[in-house]
């Protein structure tokens, strides 16, 4: 994923309303309307929000129906998540590596003094 | 079974990496520091890293392009913040170009742990608590969701 996809998911998810308003979606297609109603918030406030999940591809918006139904886009959500566990699996491969050629330098080290 | 034990402090917007090794805590920060020491090991099986420049010391840059398996190059480049000798290394981690988002701050600690033993811990900060948490998994059941495969199963239906 590029690196500034991954800082928008990033950023995108670090607000508690955005987070909010992802975990309505995954019930279901709504209106921005609709999507304001539990939140005591002005509809503009809530529309600035939609807009950050919009632009880090985490919501779309159907351009079909008039009301304009937002909808959860998960797949970059996904690849954020991806992208941790090969961090981690980089790491676990590479600490392997490091056992591997510490054992072998300490042991070239004995030999040496020996 | 992975060696490796991962962790995320509720209160600290990092990854913790902890792992132990048959080595002295010198011999571990000596794999750092040395870079034919790091061509050796640095990346998983598969990985060979090219070394353009090594300037070890406080301020100084580390360039290397890391080759994957599939033949994909990828730039990086480390600049180091902090070192203590055989016991500490502290650096921001990028893909070698100025004030790249995907950067990282990491410290990595070399403690003593036994005879002749050190215990490695990577610590990787995060932009926030919450981006780190919502991008882990257990993030992703904060949300309401099972798994992320499950998010995804939801959207392609």
């Amino acid at each position: 994923m590029p690196a500034d996809q991954l800082s928008k998911t990033f950023k995108a998810l670090a607000d508690p309303t955005r987070r909010a308003i992802l975990a309505r979606l995954q019930l279901g297609e709504v209106s921005v309307l609709e999507l304001a109603k539990p939140f005591d918030m002005s509809l503009p406030a809530i529309s600035q929000h939609l807009k950050v999940l919009e632009n880090a591809g985490l919501v779309a918006r159907s351009r079909e129906a008039q009301w304009r139904p937002c909808r959860l886009d998960a797949a970059k959500l996904k690849q954020a998540t991806e992208w941790l566990d090969e961090y981690r699996r980089f790491w676990d491969g590479s600490f392997d590596r490091l056992d591997r050629y510490l054992a072998k330098s300490q042991t070239k080290n004995r030999k040496d003094k020996a | 079974m992975s060696k490796v034990k991962a962790s995320t402090p509720a209160d600290q917007p990092t990854v913790t990496f902890e792992r132990e090794f048959a080595a002295p805590p010198e011999a571990v920060f000596g794999a750092y520091r040395d870079p034919d020491a790091l061509k050796e090991w640095y990346g998983p099986d598969g990985f060979t890293i090219t070394i353009i420049a090594m300037d070890f010391r406080v301020g100084g840059l580390l360039r290397f392009t890391m080759h994957g398996p599939d033949g994909t190059d990828y730039p990086n480049r480390i600049m180091y913040r902090d070192i203590v000798p055989g016991a500490r290394i502290a650096y921001r981690h990028d893909s070698d170009v100025d004030d790249d988002p995907r950067g990282f701050e990491v410290t990595v600690t070399f403690a003593p742990a036994g005879a002749g033993r050190t215990l490695l811990t990577m610590c990787s900060t995060f932009p926030s608590i919450e981006a780190r948490n919502a991008v882990m998994k257990f993030g992703a059941v904060e949300l309401g969701m099972q798994t992320v495969e499950k998010l995804a199963a939801y959207v392609k239906g």
